[in-house]
């Protein structure tokens, strides 16, 4: 598949098939991720992957936007510590890595036949209370996957000539 | 009788309560359509109860396969969901009336 297919094809699924997703697929998706470009290279990820049924269930129950079910999820985490050797931009900088590490996992699955859907209404205390996450790392993104039931149509995106400017902003292509 | 922690995470009464303490924290830095989304996400869920406990209706389950579209459009069509909606607004009234 031609990259900007899996790019242009990608979907938010929320609705998914009743089909476990293999450990050797999630680990492929997991390691796209520490592929990602990072500030300075600090690579301030962690990331918490969760397949147990009883533990999505308890997940779900904090996450109002985590709705359907989920054969997988990876919780995307920002250490703290190591945002700071980013200097007073690092949280900022931080917070770009993991959304591009996201990314990449959910190009990743697509390009897998798995559906994903980035997550960030949850109760941040409650799940870090749930997943003993520690002190000095946020999670920021819940990413949810699974086979999907269908996969959505596209949503309207805002026309390439209104977004791109060339040179100068306000200069658009012909 | 209380029930024990383990299986009070399996009680959809429980369920509901956790989905609506945690919407009611998440609704204050959302941004304001997610308002709207979590009520319609409790009215489904409601549905569910009831089916589950026998106290559903026809017409009610097909109110809730609308509020199921409605949920599916709102990240695509904002205005096809306030219509929606409105339809569901309609048809629930339709069943107050009988």
């Amino acid at each position: 598949m031609e990259l900007i297919d899996i790019i242009k094809g990608r979907r938010a699924v929320r609705r998914f098939e009743d089909k476990p997703i293999s450990i050797e697929d999630m680990k492929k998706i997991l390691e796209a991720a520490i592929w990602a470009p990072s500030g300075s290279n600090i690579q301030p990820w962690e990331f918490i992957l969760v397949m147990d049924k009883e533990n999505i269930e308890k997940i779900k129950l904090v996450s109002p936007g985590l709705f359907g079910n989920p054969q997988a999820l990876v919780v995307v985490c920002l250490n703290k510590e190591r945002a700071k050797k980013g200097g007073k931009m690092g949280e900022e900088m931080a917070r770009l890595d993991l959304g591009i590490s996201a990314q990449n996992m959910m190009l990743m699955a697509y390009s897998l036949g798995i559906g994903s859907c980035p997550v960030v209404s949850f109760n941040k205390i409650a799940l870090k209370e749930l997943l003993n996450i520690p002190e000095h790392v946020d999670p920021v993104i819940i990413l949810i996957f699974g086979y999907p039931k269908r996969w959505p149509r596209a949503p309207r995106r805002r026309e390439f000539k209104e977004v791109v400017h060339v040179e100068e902003f306000g200069k658009h292509f012909e | 009788m209380l029930k024990s922690s383990e299986s009070i995470l399996n009680d959809p009464h429980f369920k509901l309560l956790s989905f609506l303490v945690t919407s009611a924290r998440g609704c204050l830095d959302e941004p304001q359509i997610y308002g709207p989304l979590r009520l319609l996400d409790a009215a489904q869920r409601v549905i569910e109860i009831m089916k589950e406990e026998g106290k559903s209706t026809e017409e009610i389950e097909k109110l809730e396969e609308k509020i199921e579209e409605c949920i599916d459009v709102l990240m695509y069509d904002e205005e096809e969901f306030v219509k929606l909606l409105d339809e569901i607004s309609k048809d629930l009234a339709r069943i107050i009336k009988g």
